[in-house]
């Protein structure tokens, strides 16, 4: 036996030295994280997230989708490689008018599809309307619904026509509630959104241009039993429209116009100055509509493709890849710098960072450094970093059991300290909705700040009291609490965090439920769930009303609602004036702060990966890139040895 | 033996039907929908899939859609992947899995029976303990242990080998996963055929086989080999079907293209026809290759005999 024993350790001593040897080797500067050789082409290789859906821009609403649809698709707008806010694209410029009910873009002359068609205003109204069409299925056709009747058109609604008359039913006279008061007056100073002016029309009037400008039709549901539904409850609207004639809303009724060929005119239901930041989203980007109407669902097949981007589709190997390459009828084909992207499809994080250190990645997307490696990875030369619009917070359900209480609600959250838990998950603490640094010049709410004494007065005061009228955890329901989490390894560290808060502070454990992804998000939509929540919301759009108008409707996952929240939220979009409107909105948060139907969390941080010679690649807020910006810089002594300026 | 075949391949119907009834019924209780996310869909909007994909109708009528496709072996349109059918997607993903699966069925073969024989022959030498050890960590190291532990050594030390994606059959990015789905079956084969090796050893036919006075290399490869080999083929050949048709955690670990990959995503989306899809694929491999691993036994073992 001792001689095999001694043989065996020689085979274990000769694998040791293979692996220090093979460490050695592998010593090079410590300061990057893996090799930082240049890929010989002129070629980006990045990750762009799990197997997309599909490549049609309008169908989808993530993010590893957006990343795709960047390179292949342009809209009206792009995002600002820096500041993520919308730059012009194939619209050269746009005015707004005075009350926030349309916008104009005009468009570049010499916007081209891939097979060298030109892109005009006709072929906006077309994607828009098309993303719209209830059969297309389109998972972010709500981001259009500030759009005149395109809420309608897309649920399938009906007008309701008085042929006697010969006119259509109108939206005021069957109003429940007396119209808010109207616009605000318009200030002096202009918007602080760069390209927007508020201009006078000089866009040619048009038949279309007065049904828009007319006072909204009635809009009824398309489906029989959803509208005698809506007729039963209100007895004047039924007798009103018995005998009259339902006709569909068409998607021609839809506010989108092309006044001529480069001239597009998008009218709006409400005022929603929001929507500008909307413009970049993959659902705004031009779509070919010959293609379509030829291919129907199979027009994204790389045979058939027809893009509108810098970059056209070169291969789809599912699962695996995704390769782009530089599109020659592009208007701008001059400025695109890479030959080249190829956009892997996977969504490992130690996968990636594995490719990533060993030379296969060039750059990562957000979120894709784990929280546990950043002690490491974080001093690294490549890692970037910044403040992103998206939040972490939990909700209350506010409609059953202790947490309809909002004195538990108030003492839960300040039994929390939010501080100790950003420090440890390398994030910033969220004090109020609205993270700070992502809007400029919104003024901050400060939420309650943590103050375990007062949380439990407040308990005692909400009747978890002993004898002496002190708070008593033994006569706290924690058990009618619960805490539940989908089982992502990050959230489950912020619950786990958050449970021995409450142990700590109040001296009472609140169960933790670790649900599968899509019962939970069910239990949670659905109010279905004891207590807490945990939700995580990025922004669709860089405005704070992304946020605020989670609880704009009651159908949001803690049932609070309040009139005069919606109110402020609507007088606020009908303010042209920037700062004001941001006044009104700050006043809405803390409406929203004091009722506490939420516990605002932590500010995420971005925390991406991006070769030294990668240029042109910033840490935005929302880590989506203009890729024609992109380039492969070859000498070392322009690399980025660090987060690049974000000021030039 | 013809009769027994007719047996085995119609009773394959029947419990096909169980199986995709029963799998139909798992994605159906459980909750949510392919469209369902973390970002709340507008009531509109929901309705709009619901119609699209006919999710509105009655439960009977759904039902009776799947097992008509299923009898046409036509399982219909992926519901998360639009415009994407599942027979499409089957056959994307299958040459991956079963280029890797092959492979590490061949290795495993290779290493495992020439082990388990040698380990067999040189009983309680160090050969025999030392592989025998190594055997007991391979089936006790889980690959998504072991997968990463490669990574490190050979792609991140040595960078010998990428640490993950798919180059195509054949390439570099074939190794690691090869290997690392390899190893459980090197260790299991290596102990079947050991075990296999001892007992056929002593049975009386080998005694004859020696007395007739063949060579011992004679005696261990045309007889005892072969009668070692039996364990072995009864445990690797429905493995063989389960490698062909994906491994859910190598797939997962190196990012490949596989079925295995598909299908965990596709339980994890609720794309119910591409589900239903795999499963039924998965079912008939694993029915078939155990079919043909029963008619094996006939060539190998002379003993056996269908009635």
């Amino acid at each position: 036996m001792s001689h095999s024993g001694s043989r065996f350790a020689i085979v274990l001593t000769v694998l040791g030295c293979l692996i220090t040897a093979g460490c050695i080797a592998s010593a090079r500067d410590k300061s990057f994280f893996g090799t930082t050789a240049p890929p010989r082409e002129n070629v980006l290789r990045y990750v762009s997230g799990s197997e997309p859906e599909t490549l049609d821009p309008q169908v989808t609403n993530l993010q590893n989708e957006a990343r795709i649809s960047i390179a292949l698709f342009e809209g009206l707008a792009e995002y600002d490689p820096k500041t993520s806010e919308p730059v012009p694209a194939l619209a050269e410029r746009w005015v707004v008018n005075k009350d926030w009910s349309e916008v104009v873009f005009y468009l570049r002359h010499d916007g081209r599809f891939s097979n060298g068609d030109p892109i005009t205003a006709r072929d906006f109204a077309y994607s828009i309307r098309r993303g719209l069409a209830p059969e297309v299925g389109s998972r972010s056709a709500s981001l259009a619904y500030p759009i005149k009747y395109a809420q309608a058109f897309n649920e399938g609604g009906v007008f309701v026509f008085d042929s006697n008359s010969k006119s259509f039913l109108l939206e005021k006279d069957f109003a429940e509630v007396p119209e808010p008061p109207k616009t605000e007056a318009p200030s002096s100073s202009p918007a602080s959104l760069k390209p927007v002016e508020l201009a006078p029309n000089t866009v040619p009037e048009t038949e279309f241009h007065r049904f828009m400008q007319s006072p909204a039709r009635l809009v009824l549901p398309g489906k029989e039993k959803a509208r005698n539904a809506a007729l039963d409850a209100n007895p004047k609207l039924k007798a009103a429209v018995s005998g009259k004639e339902l006709l569909p809303v068409l998607a021609e009724a839809v506010g989108v116009e092309a006044v001529d060929d480069y001239t597009l005119r998008i009218s709006l239901m409400q005022p929603a100055p929001y929507i500008l930041s909307l413009i970049p989203h993959q659902f705004f980007r031009a779509v070919h509509q010959p293609t379509i109407e030829k291919f129907g669902g199979r027009w994204t097949d790389a045979d058939k493709i027809v893009t509108s981007g810098p970059f056209k589709l070169e291969s789809w190997n599912h699962y695996d890849r995704i390769v782009v390459t530089r599109e020659p009828h592009y208007w701008d084909a001059a400025n695109v710098h890479l030959d080249k992207i190829i956009f892997y499809l996977l969504d490992s994080n130690t996968t990636m960072l594995s490719l990533y250190k060993s030379g296969g990645l060039d750059a990562t997307y957000n979120h894709t450094v784990p929280s546990a490696w950043l002690d490491g990875i974080g001093p690294m030369k490549d890692f970037m970093d910044a403040s992103e619009a998206a939040i972490d917070y939990y909700n209350f359900n506010t409609t059953k059991g202790p947490t309809k209480d909002v004195r538990v609600r108030k003492a839960l959250n300040m039994s929390l300290d939010k501080q100790a838990l950003a420090d440890w998950r390398h994030v910033r603490p969220l004090m109020s909705f609205i993270p700070d640094g992502i809007f400029p010049g919104y003024p901050q709410r400060k939420g309650d700040p943590f103050d375990p004494e007062k949380a439990k007065s407040l308990l005692a005061e909400a009747g978890y009291h002993d004898a002496s009228g002190k708070f008593d955890p033994q006569k706290f329901e924690a058990s009618e609490i619960e805490l539940i989490v989908n089982p992502d390894a990050n959230n489950i560290a912020y619950a786990e965090f958050i449970q021995a808060q409450w142990k700590q502070n109040l001296g009472t454990t609140i169960p933790l439920r670790i649900m599968e992804g899509k019962t939970f998000f069910k239990a949670q939509a659905q109010l279905e769930y004891k207590g807490v929540s945990r939700t995580g919301w990025s922004a669709d759009y860089l405005d704070p009303f992304t946020f605020l108008g989670i609880f704009y409707a009651s159908a949001n996952a803690s049932g609070w609602w309040d009139a005069k929240y919606v109110e402020l939220l609507d007088r606020a979009n009908r303010t042209t004036d920037h700062q004001k409107r941001f006044e009104l909105l700050a006043q809405a948060e803390q409406i929203l702060l004091d009722a506490q139907p939420v516990i605002p969390m932590t500010v995420g941080t971005t925390r991406w990966m991006k070769k030294p010679y990668v240029k042109g690649l910033f840490p935005n807020p929302v880590t989506l890139h203009s890729w024609k910006a992109v380039y492969i810089e070859r000498d070392p002594s322009k690399w980025d040895y660090g987060m690049p300026d974000m000021s030039k | 033996m013809l009769r027994f075949i007719i047996r085995r391949v119609v009773i394959i119907i029947p419990m096909l039907v169980i199986v995709i009834s029963l799998t139909w019924v798992l994605v159906r209780l459980a909750p949510g929908n392919f469209y369902t996310g973390e970002k709340k869909l507008a009531a509109g909007i929901e309705a709009n899939l619901r119609e699209k994909y006919g999710l509105n109708k009655p439960w009977y009528v759904q039902y009776g859609k799947v097992l008509m496709n299923a009898a046409r072996l036509d399982f219909g349109n992926s519901l998360k992947y639009e415009g994407q059918s599942v027979s499409q997607i089957l056959w994307r993903g299958l040459p991956v899995s079963a280029a890797v699966g092959v492979s590490a069925y061949l290795i495993a073969l290779i290493v495992g029976i020439s082990t388990g024989a040698l380990s067999a022959l040189k009983q309680n030498s160090w050969i025999d303990y030392s592989s025998m050890t190594l055997a007991m960590l391979g089936i006790s190291i889980p690959n998504f242990v072991l997968g990463p532990l490669l990574v490190l050594v050979f792609s991140l030390t040595l960078f010998w080998f990428p640490p993950a994606l798919w180059d195509g059959f054949p390439s570099r990015s074939l190794v690691l996963p090869a290997l690392t789905l390899s190893a459980i079956y090197i260790s299991y084969i290596a102990r079947l055929t050991r075990s296999g090796m001892l007992e056929i050893m002593r049975s009386d036919y080998i005694r004859t086989a020696r007395a007739k006075g063949l060579s011992e290399g004679q005696v261990v490869m045309r007889h005892a080999l072969r009668g070692s080999l039996l364990p072995v083929v009864s445990f690797s050949g429905p493995e063989l079907a389960f490698l062909i048709t994906g491994t859910v955690v190598v797939e997962k670990v190196f990012a490949l293209p596989g079925l295995g990959n598909y299908f965990i995503n596709a339980c994890f989306n609720r794309d119910e026809p591409l589900i239903i899809g795999i499963v039924a694929f998965m079912s008939i491999t694993v029915l078939a290759f155990n079919l043909l691993v029963d008619i094996a036994y006939g060539f190998i073992d002379p003993r056996i005999r269908y009635s």
